[in-house]
């Protein structure tokens, strides 16, 4: 139930395959919900500063991925990582079951369970929500690495204790 | 289920290959550079009319007190009702930090009193119109950076760059010297202005970062007039007015500037708990994207002093 370390690494091949030349090796840790992500991990992904390399990074490409049963997931990590908004932040738009007071951004999700939502069909929704709506404003936690397979399971367990 | 997935990218599944289980698709007509509405963007506060479409019930403060008599609720205001309406003292000594700094001598005597007059007398209404062109470097420039480079180059200063607390308190100073005059700056001559808007108004429609967010993903709708739990995300026109702003009791860890933002600090802010790449304050992305945000200010009048947290809290019982 311990936040895993995720190790990210600034890799040269990240930043090379956006243009940028001579890249340094660079490991940094930090432990989703509990800081802030350390600025030098965002220039991983297309930024607004044109003195940066990171700026002329393009959008990611769209993830299709597809969900491998069964579910197995931890309701009670998903509830933590959806809860903490240095972590899945999922709570900021959505409401979720267990009556934190959620926003009202997105879809009521406290009673989700109870709709039997195709597993498949939320795990898409999470990893990469472009595949159905280009313009949607929600994260995509698996394409940029938000969440790993795992923690987005655990998440979608929890959805799905909201009958 | 599978039908729905097909129908929602039939057009780029074929276009799939597989990286370590993940189909990795080659789909421009799917992703995004920008998310949408830049085109309707106009420097004016009126041009909110494109995105909420409730600009008649905040466009000046008497709007807003017949909306709030008729019993609207806060999101249906898109979030204006509390944000200019009356004026905050509960940052007046940040405002008094500053006066004695603008007044303060170096060891040669010289103030920014010694060019601008006590209490900074010539510089009323200078904020209400900037950023601006300095005409000596061609640059867009704003305030922060025209005091950095004022205490530089006249009184010997290195210690009030952007990102200092002396900085920032010289800058709400002279916000304040603005309080009441119409926001208008110019971006539709053709010049280093327009340029700093259009790039500007790019910059804050553009998906980056951690989340693929843009700022306009939480400052248009249909994110703007909802609640992001105990936050109000409101659109993009007006709220510079009030900037810079007293934050109380919030201010970003590592710094120290008596917890009051200006407006690259908040965007500063904002990039944090959206998890993009904070940019550096007087860097030319930030100020374009300040530009932007100013003019589209435009024809709103400035209110400063105003605080982030404001005491009256009676919005909260009409929500």
């Amino acid at each position: 139930m311990k936040p895993m370390l995720i190790r990210m690494a600034v890799a040269g091949s990240l930043l090379l395959a956006a243009g940028a030349a001579g890249a340094q090796e660079k490991k940094i840790e930090w432990v989703p919900g509990t800081t802030p992500m350390p600025n030098e991990l965002l220039k991983q992904y297309p930024c607004h500063s044109v003195e940066e390399a990171c700026y002329n990074i393009p959008a990611p490409d769209v993830q299709v991925v597809s969900f491998k049963p069964p579910l197995n997931g931890d309701a009670e990590r998903g509830s933590k990582i959806a809860n903490n908004i240095r972590w899945g932040n999922c709570f900021a738009c959505h409401s979720l079951p267990g009556g934190v007071s959620g926003g009202t951004v997105g879809p009521d999700l406290s009673k989700y369970g109870a709709q039997e939502p195709p597993l498949d069909y939320v795990y898409q929704r999470i990893w990469d929500t472009r595949a159905f709506n280009p313009d949607a404003h929600m994260p995509i936690y698996g394409t940029n690495r938000v969440l790993a397979d795992q923690d987005i399971r655990d998440v979608m367990a929890y959805l799905m204790t909201g009958k | 289920m599978k039908g729905r997935l097909l129908l929602g990218c039939g057009s780029v599944v074929a276009a799939a290959l597989t990286v370590f289980g993940v189909a990795a698709v080659a789909a421009d007509e799917i992703k995004r550079e920008y998310v949408p509405g830049r085109e309707n963007a106009i420097p004016h506060v009126s041009g909110d009319r494109k995105f909420s479409d409730t600009f008649e019930k905040w466009k000046d403060p008497a709007a807003i007190m017949a909306a709030k008599k008729a019993g609207l609720k806060s999101h249906e205001m898109n979030f204006k009702d509390f944000r200019w309406m009356e004026k905050s003292l509960d940052g007046e000594f940040a405002l008094e930090e500053g006066r004695k700094l603008f007044n303060e001598s170096n060891d040669k005597g010289q103030s920014c009193a010694s060019c601008h007059g006590q209490d900074g007398e010539t510089l009323k209404g200078v904020h209400a119109t900037s950023p601006k062109v300095n005409p000596r470097t061609g640059k867009v420039t704003v305030i922060p950076t025209q005091i950095r480079t004022c205490a530089e180059e006249r009184l010997g200063r290195t210690d009030l760059h952007e990102e200092t607390r002396g900085n920032t308190m010289l800058a709400y100073w002279i916000g304040y010297l603005s309080d009441g005059q119409e926001i208008n700056v110019d971006v539709t001559t053709p010049g280093p202005l327009k340029d700093s808007y259009e790039r500007g108004r790019d910059l804050y429609f553009r998906r980056v970062g951690n989340f693929h967010f843009a700022c306009a993903s939480c400052h248009t709708p249909p994110t703007a007039g909802n609640y992001l739990r105990g936050q109000r995300p409101t659109t993009f026109f007006g709220d510079a007015s009030q900037y810079p702003i007293y934050h109380f009791p919030y201010q970003l860890e590592g710094h120290n500037r008596g917890y009051v933002f200006t407006l690259q600090h908040q965007i500063k802010s904002c990039q944090m708990l959206s998890r993009m790449y904070q940019g550096k304050e007087g860097s030319p992305s930030m100020t374009d994207i300040e530009t932007f945000l100013m003019a589209s200010s435009n024809g709103y009048k400035v209110s400063i002093p105003t605080s982030e947290y404001n005491m009256n809290t009676d919005y909260l019982g009409r929500e």
